[in-house]
């Protein structure tokens, strides 16, 4: 075999590894959103039955139940592109911490078994949701790092590749996991 | 759970009496046990010298044979050791855990973990069995072993794991595989190549990267399931393992498979063994014998496996 053409093997080769691992790396991130999403609809399913048994109670926060339930409303619609559902979900973790902060407050709330049950559900949920979310994250941070680093930068741009958005802890959400904690 | 230095104080209170006449027959043991080795390694010196040739076969049988005596000559006070010292430091911890000097955890378990290799040959003893809070826990000192042929044709036994092998229950539902081993490629080839090599891992489930530095640094994760990995990997845990792994001055291998949370610790010893040429009574022979249990039955309360989920209740 010829000099050249062994160099040119060679260049292929790569190429076709670099594209592969772009392609792989993108894969990745698209399945593990739909494993994400699994669990935000877990999540969704969840706001019905909670502000249905709270707004009984919770005279001073009906606009932040309005709140959650137009959220909510809003996320399950179909077409929201990834960025959007992201944003969504910020949006309703946030909601969803105020209003277990506002549980506190009513001792009927904390003796009713079906809340409490909520209560417990949506803590599980939200283990899940935070572990989905951490999976998505790393696996865009390597998606992200294989298109702006060399040498697969060339290829992703050619391939029109952009950059992907992770999920951002809110710091209510910190918060949101200290009140879980009183529960346990 | 009482503290170490609970623990200690018993060793040294409540034990005593029985410490002193362990130490006694140790030291009658031990010297025993070096008339008899003079003895013998001047009669093999004699059978070598008159022979004149079989070196090769002299050494072996003088290996072999050695190894049966020490262990005939220890095994009374072995065993002794055992009853008096370790069994009682057991239920000082938890009255009602069991504790068998001869047995071991099954190889089913330790095969089940999928931790290590599936061994040939595995030996063990000194095992722990019970409930710590409602968690049920066992452990045991564990040597597996593998079968090698050598460029002879000799079978030669390499050393799988050696050290304390504990499995307990978990408090989070799971139904994949995730392994957790000491990160070693990372360490000896850096970060580039020891990456790409746990990447390519064909032995091992998908990477998981952790997003603690800290962990990631020490440790290697692999699962079936990327998700349920981070799931039962939570930042809290992620810590406590690396707090474990700091405590037991030891490499560690952890993993989570069916409904248990399965830790090897490698010693690379058999542990719990009464020491022969040392006094009971020193600082340091009894920290190691305290510290090795405490730290196997502190598992529960140290990765708060007692403190059940809601979807486990």
């Amino acid at each position: 075999m010829s000099m050249p053409f062994i160099i040119l093997l060679v260049l292929a080769i790569v190429l076709v590894l670099m594209y592969n691992s772009l392609v792989a790396k993108k894969n990745q991130v698209e399945n593990i959103f739909a494993s994400v999403d699994a669990v935000l609809k877990k999540r969704y399913d969840l706001i019905p039955n909670l502000v249905a048994s709270v707004s009984k109670y919770m005279e001073h926060e009906k606009s932040l139940l309005e709140e959650v339930t137009k959220l909510r409303a809003e996320a399950t619609k179909p077409n929201l592109n990834d960025a959007n559902k992201i944003a969504l979900d910020a949006k309703i973790s946030s909601a969803l911490g105020s209003i277990m902060v506002a549980v506190e407050s009513y001792p009927e709330l904390k003796a009713n078994e079906n809340v409490m049950h909520l209560q417990h559900t949506l803590h599980e949920v939200e283990e899940q949701i935070s572990a989905a979310r951490r999976a998505y994250n790393q696996s865009v941070t390597d998606y992200n790092n294989s298109i702006e680093m060399l040498p697969t930068s060339f290829m992703a741009s050619l391939m029109n590749y952009r950059r992907k958005q992770v999920f951002e802890i809110v710091d209510d959400e910190r918060k949101n996991i200290d009140v879980k904690e009183l529960f346990s | 759970m009482k503290s170490v230095s609970e623990l200690t104080d018993f060793y040294y209170k409540n034990l005593f009496p029985a410490l002193e006449k362990l130490e006694s027959d140790r030291k009658s043991l031990r010297h025993r046990i070096i008339f008899i080795a003079i003895a013998y390694t001047a009669l093999f010196a004699v059978i070598a010298y008159a022979l004149g040739n079989f070196y090769e076969f002299i050494i072996f049988a003088y290996i072999a044979l050695g190894a049966i005596m020490y262990r005939f000559l220890v095994h009374d006070y072995t065993h002794e050791f055992k009853m008096s010292v370790i069994k009682p430091l057991v239920h000082a911890i938890d009255a009602s855990l069991l504790y068998s000097s001869a047995t071991h955890i099954s190889e089913y378990l330790f095969e089940h973990s999928k931790l290590f290799s599936n061994p040939d040959k595995m030996s063990g003893n000194d095992y722990v069995k019970g409930q710590i809070d409602g968690i049920n826990i066992q452990f045991s000192d564990i040597h597996a072993q593998k079968k090698n042929q050598n460029s002879k044709g000799r079978d030669t036994w390499s050393t799988i794991f050696q050290g304390l092998f504990i499995v307990a229950d978990f408090n989070k539902h799971f139904s994949g595989e995730t392994v957790i081993l000491p990160d070693t490629a990372q360490s000896t080839f850096g970060n580039v190549i020891g990456h790409w090599l746990q990447t390519n891992n064909a032995a091992r489930d998908e990477l998981v990267k952790m997003d603690d530095p800290a962990f990631e640094k020490e440790f290697v994760v692999y699962s079936t399931d990327q998700i349920e990995a981070r799931y039962i990997l939570s930042h809290s845990l992620m810590k406590k393992l690396l707090d474990f792994k700091h405590k037991s001055k030891h490499s560690v291998y952890i993993s989570f498979i069916g409904t248990n949370i399965y830790i090897a610790i490698s010693y690379g010893k058999d542990l719990f063994e009464p020491s022969i040429f040392h006094s009971l009574l020193d600082y340091k022979v009894a920290m190691e014998y305290v510290k090795t249990l405490h730290l196997a039955i502190g598992v529960v309360e140290e990765l708060k496996l007692n403190q059940k989920l809601w979807s486990k209740i």
